[in-house]
């Protein structure tokens, strides 16, 4: 028997359409190949280009971290400060909290850590008639301290006093490095951001092309009663599906690179680039570049298809 | 079931397709439309499915006034009209199983009930065994039987063809009648548009005729008698 009528209102979520969208959306993609191509490669080399940058920073950062758990303040003394100088300078030390993890150095212990450290060039070491090294204290202090505002100023009290040569600690330097994680992640987010955009119009217009290819079936599909639901789903699976493409071979390009980077830079590895190549990106970033390359590709996508057609 | 008031079709200012046309078809009814070509019979269709709107007047189907419907009810409207149309509407790069099986996905049908429910549609047309073959492969007669089962596989509750017969020949058209007849039995409302005046012949449907876009007739098909001769036995009647 013919149907009852119906209210048109009533509310119908078919439960199969997504696997439906998925299918449509994959053999689209395979029909139009080199538009599909052009749209992830678009999205890749943006990806690309924002996670070279992410992981530049995120090595940058980790070297950053690594240094300020380890931070040492040396304080050198003239060759001829006298004990009661030093005296004066362990009072001092001893007085507040933060530098209270402190050591001294004497001229021959610094002698002996050289000689340590160097034993390479013991030859040239054992030539050293005067020790030319002057005593010091070696003062430990955490991340927190190095950042605070009474650090400062307890430095600047420590280079006035007398018979103290240079207060050595590379806060500067490493406010200097952290600077620069800074304005690679920035330029990493510009340079990325205006490329991810760049694709995301890039699928918009491959997704548009591909719209008007199929715009009889589309006609057909409105005669037949499909919603606009059902007749843009495929298009914005499409674009995310390129997205998420896109996304994945960038990460798998950058993972490939960072593999053969540390490998091929290998013996100059701990001098130079160790630094540079000591982690890959964390999963949580990965994830977050594979879904942005997803969005770029459902915005594309959503830009095409949210013009509602015009009737057959 | 179908109602038409006063409606007029203008596409511009020289162009009138309708001119004023009323009838009403009743739920149930098998119904011939014919006229020329150009009468204006695919563009009652099209106002029917409201592909187009009218200029003036009012379309009632299925109890909705189509002047009234919102665009986003206009799917499910269609949902319950099957539509034989003059060119098929196949999608091409679909096979005919795909292609009804896409009706099914839009009316919410199980996939596993796909396969079962397409091969019994094909199989009311005869053409069960080209569920895998694709539109191009298949002859102008092939593809319309093809576009007659997906406007069946529905149940609709009105079916409409358009020149649903133009591409077969006579014991086909016959067979595609019994189709239509069979869905009118079934409870579906059937409107069919053709200039085909040997299906209509004998039919005892009523047939609404139009003319340069006007109704001009409506009768019923009445089965005709064999002319009387002139003569019996050679006597020349007076």
């Amino acid at each position: 028997m013919a149907r009852e009528l119906r209210h048109l209102d009533e509310p119908e979520v078919p439960s199969n359409t997504t696997t439906y969208f998925f299918k449509e959306a994959v053999r689209r993609i395979w029909t139009s190949k080199r538009s599909s191509f052009v749209a992830i490669s678009m999205i890749t080399m943006s990806l690309l280009i924002l996670a070279s940058f992410m992981l530049v920073a995120e090595n940058l950062q980790q070297a950053v971290l690594r240094f300020q758990g380890t931070s040492r303040v040396n304080v050198y003394f003239d060759p001829d400060a006298t004990p009661e100088q030093i005296a004066a300078v362990e009072r001092y030390l001893g007085a507040h909290a933060d530098l209270r993890s402190h050591h001294f150095v004497t001229r021959d212990q610094a002698l002996a850590k050289f000689r340590s450290y160097f034993a390479n060039v013991s030859e040239v070491v054992a030539q050293i008639e005067n020790n030319p090294f002057p005593p010091s204290f070696e003062i430990d202090v955490t991340p927190a301290t190095t950042q605070s505002r009474n650090f400062e100023h307890e430095m600047a009290q420590l280079r006035g006093f007398a018979g103290i040569e240079q207060v050595q600690f590379d806060w500067e330097w490493l406010a200097r490095l952290r600077r620069l994680v800074g304005i690679i992640n920035i330029a990493g987010v510009i340079a990325g951001g205006i490329l991810a955009v760049a694709a995301a119009f890039t699928i918009a217009n491959v997704i548009r092309l591909t719209m008007m290819l199929y715009r009889e079936e589309i006609n057909i599909m409105r005669l037949v009663g499909a919603t606009e639901r059902i007749i843009r789903g495929p298009f914005v699976f499409e674009g995310m599906l390129q997205g998420l493409i896109g996304g994945g071979v960038a990460v798998a390009i950058l993972y490939g690179a960072f593999h053969a980077a540390r490998h091929a830079l290998a013996p100059a590895h701990s001098l130079l680039w160790g630094f540079l190549f000591t982690t890959f990106l964390p999963w949580q970033k990965v994830v977050a570049l594979i879904l942005g390359g997803t969005f770029a590709g459902w915005f594309g996508s959503w830009l095409s298809v949210r013009e509602r057609a015009e009737e057959s | 079931m179908i109602h038409f008031y006063h409606v007029t079709k203008k596409f511009d200012r020289y162009s009138t397709a309708l001119h004023d046309v009323t009838f009403h078809i009743e739920k149930g009814e098998f119904v011939f439309l014919t006229g020329a070509s150009g009468a204006g019979k695919s563009t009652l269709l099209k106002l029917i499915l409201r592909q187009i709107v009218p200029t003036e007047g009012q379309i009632v189907v299925n109890g909705r006034n189509l002047a009234a419907m919102k665009n986003s009810q206009l799917p499910f409207f269609r949902r319950e009209i099957g539509m034989v149309f003059q060119d098929f509407k196949l999608i091409e790069r679909m096979t005919v199983f795909e292609n009804l099986s896409f009706i099914l996905t839009v009316l919410n049908v199980a996939p596993k009930e796909h396969k079962r429910k397409a091969y019994s549609a094909l199989r009311a047309v005869n053409l069960h065994h080209k569920l895998n073959s694709y539109p191009l492969q298949l002859s102008g007669g092939e593809q319309q039987r093809v576009a007659v089962a997906r406007a069946l596989i529905n149940d609709p509750l009105v079916l409409i063809g358009d020149e649903p017969t133009g591409n077969l020949d006579p014991e086909l058209s016959m067979e595609m009648l019994k189709i239509f007849s069979e869905a009118n039995l079934r409870g579906s409302t059937v409107l069919l548009a053709t200039h085909d005046r040997e299906l209509i012949r004998n039919s005892g449907r009523r047939v609404i005729t139009l003319d340069h876009g006007r109704v001009t007739e409506e009768k019923i098909a009445a089965p005709e008698r064999a002319p009387r001769p002139d003569s019996l036995f050679g006597i020349a009647s007076s």
